[in-house]
């Protein structure tokens, strides 16, 4: 297994090294100099700025420089003095106090909903489930956040005189801060993924219910507790572990529009201000760091995939 | 009963309750606290309240002006020489640069230094443009430090003269008038070379200065969530201006600052800003454009009755915007020159373009529409924002006219014009309206919706055919916009029009070196006139910011030209 880990580390290197490659292109389609000098710039400044930056070197000079001095102590463009790393190791905090109770929540509810669901298949309130997932599937985010944030913190204050979840804000040293300030943006999205996520865990859940050996199974005696927890729930799995590992990457990530609107500096909000700014060190520290998770994420998907199901060998 | 006691102790000995204000700031906040790294109005909303400028604006002047802050009084003038004169005992911030962690005063050299590091392209400046070609032998000494293998703080300056700790002068090339509103400003904000030279880079996020309020701890400033700023304890005796009117200022002679302490909230969304105003969270707030019909009228923009009956009061707020919804480049061969027939072409496309039907459709008609560049309320804002020599819309007769003058009857011969403009907010909206108006005429427009950085590249490459755009004044004078069309400022200098009047460089240098006076105002209006007669843009519109307030905060006269007025501010414990 570990030489199959290592293989698959290899061949990921120009994958990552490509990914990079990509980001720096795309940052350097339109030029950010003019902007970040702002008005009253003359052509010297912008010569100089330039120079500063290290853009008026040649391209490859540039991805060659990134790629042999690359660390996280590079200073941010925007925040002199302050290195992508630091930055970074700030930000993914809150992003996670928000994206992994939300995971946990939409997977454990999802998973739930799926099962009622699969179970009663054909019946109302299959029907009605999956019809309240369509519909939750295709409202926007953006609405889910406006109104969340108007009805679930605004309103419930003027209803209750109490202000339970705050409409925006984050201070980890105010007392009950987690529910105070990241239990409703959790809320929005469990609110958001929960119809997506029910639909797929209930199709998956469904699928492996009806294949051959559950009926087996059953024209066998099996109990029906049995057949479920053995033969339906546990193949299930496979579909299930791919989707939720997938999902880990973007927790670190965090939700640019939820962090923008709660006003939490989590790293979607960091991302966007830098994407914004031209701040192209810490685009590119995000990137690189993300792109390193998503791809160890992937080999362990793959290692994980052989420890459920003894039918895949990892070669 | 021990508990009793010290309350009752505290209560005697009249320690009131925390006065926090809760201010917005609608952006991700200022990316630097440096004084010479800084350039936008989110730096100048935090900063002002940390560092200080040699003058300030009168608070209670009903039109902008100038008085001293760290000065002692307005400096001596004798030829191109200015005697200045510091007021003694301002103090830095206490910190630990200094020996002993205790603040010193302020002194001449400290004046000097600040401007110097503006000239150092080793701090980043963004503002050099502030002392360029204005004090004598300061260019030639920033070309040779900055060639030099280090930039020396210590060597002279021709026209930069110090007579003792509290007093120098400074010699300029020639009389300019705007040097006082660059005093004003804060990117010339006093800094002590302690704390530049102790945090070297870091300095951009610990702020050193004399302001009423400082930065405790470099993590109260949070990025892109807020800053929390603290009551300068060491601050000089310091009063509320008395006011220049019959009527004395409640709060006249008071000590300032007010407040403790400024939680500052940084929201780049205006939804959470609006509700968390509503929900009594913030002291004041700008209205955003979407919510403005919730709290005024539209039709009379007179503030509703449900939220006068709150106590809330509103303050209005004239910007100084020059807001062009066509320019041309005028080296462009199609649209540009200067012959009877090109400038035909532009008068027609401006007398197309429905300025009031674009306000009242995408700014709930609060925006002021005028001619010419001149901001209202400046002098050279000709009577009513209308000028003689304008060519506004909307009039399609002498549109047509003029097209048909221009040697485009109906628009034919004429190709398509390349329009740049930007794509957010409503950004495509507003273009199908300038394109439908042209469209009368029989101009077709080829529409580039693009990012800001790609308009600016393209404006400042002069591959922008015609463009929108938006200027806002540095300071109030017009001199600042008139300096749009100064031939020598042309792309990728702020002149981005590429506009070149021999007649109007002469005047633009004439009033350069004028103090405000009728015969300065006339001669704005001149040039005014020159440059509409010309047509190198469709304009302009300059926008009216709208700031509510509760109840519970006191004094409030907001303004945008200059933001150091948070230290006026206070707070009603009593007051919703």
């Amino acid at each position: 297994m570990w030489q199959y880990v290592l293989r698959k580390l290899l061949w990921n290197i120009p994958v990552y090294l490509g990914i990079l490659l990509v980001v720096m292109l795309a940052l350097r389609v339109n030029d950010p100099v003019w902007v970040r000098l702002g008005k009253n710039a003359t052509q010297e400044d912008y010569d100089r700025e330039r120079k500063d930056l290290g853009l008026d070197e040649p391209f490859l000079k540039q991805y060659g420089k990134l790629l042999w001095g690359f660390d996280l102590e590079r200073q941010s463009w925007d925040k002199p003095g302050r290195s992508v790393g630091k930055e970074l190791s700030q930000a993914v905090w809150p992003s996670l106090w928000i994206a992994l109770p939300a995971f946990v929540l939409t997977t454990l509810v999802a998973l739930g909903i799926a099962l009622v669901a699969a179970f009663r298949r054909g019946h109302a309130l299959d029907r009605w489930l999956m019809a309240g997932a369509v519909v939750g599937m295709s409202i926007s985010y953006v609405v889910y956040i406006i109104l969340g944030q108007y009805f679930g913190a605004y309103k419930l204050k003027e209803w209750t005189g109490a202000e339970i979840f705050a409409i925006q804000g984050y201070d980890t040293k105010r007392a009950f801060w987690w529910v105070h300030f990241c239990a409703l943006p959790v809320l929005i999205n469990v609110a958001l993924a929960i119809g997506y996520d029910s639909r797929f865990y209930r199709a998956v859940v469904v699928e492996e219910a009806t294949r051959d050996h559950v009926r087996t199974a059953r024209a066998k005696g099996l109990g029906e507790r049995r057949v479920w927890l053995r033969h339906v729930l546990r193949n299930a799995l496979i579909p299930v572990i791919t989707h939720v590992m997938i999902t880990l990457p973007f927790l670190v990530a965090g939700e640019i529009l939820v962090e923008v609107f709660f006003n939490i500096p989590g790293m979607g909000r960091t991302l966007i201000t830098a994407i914004l700014g031209k701040d192209f060190p810490m685009v590119q520290g995000f990137t690189a760091v993300f792109a390193a998770i998503f791809i160890i994420t992937n080999i362990l998907t793959d290692v994980l995939y052989a420890l459920v199901d003894p039918r895949v060998r990892l070669s | 009963m021990r508990i009793a006691l010290v309350i009752l102790a505290c209560a005697s000995l009249g320690l009131a309750q925390e006065k926090v204000l809760r201010l917005p700031i609608r952006s991700d906040g200022p990316k630097t606290l440096d004084p010479v790294r800084g350039s936008t109005q989110y730096e100048a909303q935090v900063c002002e309240q940390i560092y200080e400028t040699l003058f300030q604006y009168s608070y209670l002047a009903e039109t902008p002006r100038l008085e001293p802050l760290l000065l002692e009084d307005m400096p001596k003038q004798q030829g191109l020489v200015y005697r200045f004169k510091l007021k003694k005992g301002v103090r830095f911030h206490d910190d630990p640069c200094f020996p002993g962690g205790k603040g010193r005063e302020v002194v001449a050299k400290d004046v000097f230094y600040s401007w110097k590091r503006m000239a150092d392209d080793d701090n980043s400046p963004r503002s050099w443009w502030l002392y360029e070609e204005t004090i004598k032998g300061f260019d030639a000494y920033r070309a040779a430090q900055n060639k030099a293998a280090t930039f020396d703080y210590d060597a002279p300056v021709e026209g930069l003269r110090i007579l003792n700790d509290h007093e120098f002068e400074v010699e300029l090339n020639m009389p300019v008038y705007r040097f006082f509103y660059v005093l004003s400003m804060f990117q010339t904000a006093i800094v002590p070379r302690e704390a530049a030279e102790k945090y070297g880079e870091t300095f951009s996020s610990h702020a050193v200065g004399t302001g009423p309020f400082l930065l405790r701890r470099e993590e109260d400033w949070q990025r892109t969530k807020g800053i929390v700023l603290h009551r300068n304890p060491n601050y000089r005796d310091d009063r509320f201006p008395e006011g220049g009117g019959d009527v004395r200022h409640e709060a006249a002679g008071k000590r300032i600052p007010f407040a403790d302490r400024i939680d500052v909230t940084f929201f780049s969304k205006d939804q959470p800003m609006w509700l968390e105003w509503k929900a009594g969270n913030l002291d004041f707030v700008q209205v955003p454009a979407e919510n403005f019909e919730e709290a005024y009228t539209k039709r009379k923009r007179t503030l509703r009755k449900e939220w006068e009956e709150q106590g809330v009061r509103s303050n209005p707020v004239p910007l100084l915007d020059f807001i062009w919804h066509c320019g041309f480049n005028m080296e462009d061969p199609v649209v540009g020159g200067y012959t009877e027939e090109k400038k035909a072409l532009r008068q027609a496309i401006s007398y197309a373009i429905n300025l009031d039907q674009i306000n009242d459709s995408f700014y709930n008609g609060i925006n002021t529409v005028y001619d010419g560049m001149i901001s209202p309320g400046l002098d050279g804002y000709p009577p009513d924002g209308h000028s003689p020599a304008g060519h506004r819309g909307l009039d399609l007769e002498k549109a047509r006219a003029l097209l048909a003058k221009a040697g485009y009857p109906e628009g034919k011969g004429l190709p398509p014009l390349e329009y740049w403009t930007q794509s957010g907010a409503n950004g495509p909206e507003q273009t199908e309206a300038v394109q439908r108006d042209l469209a009368a005429i029989g101009v077709q427009l080829k529409t580039r919706l693009i990012d800001f950085s790609q308009l600016s590249e393209a404006v400042h490459e002069k591959r922008a055919q015609m463009f929108s755009y938006a200027w806002g004044s540095d300071y109030p004078d017009g001199e600042n916009n008139l300096a749009l069309f100064f031939g020598p400022n042309g792309a990728p200098g702020s002149n981005c029009f590429n506009y070149k009047n021999a007649a109007y460089d002469e005047l633009y240098r004439q009033i350069r070196t004028m103090s405000p006076s009728p015969e300065r105002t006339e001669l704005y209006a001149k040039m005014r006139d020159m440059v509409l007669e010309d047509c190198p843009f469709v304009g302009s519109m300059a926008r009216i910011r709208f700031y509510l307030n509760r109840p519970r905060l006191k004094h409030l006269r907001p303004s945008e030209t200059y933001f150091n007025w948070f230290k006026y501010l206070d707070i009603d414990p009593d007051g919703k």
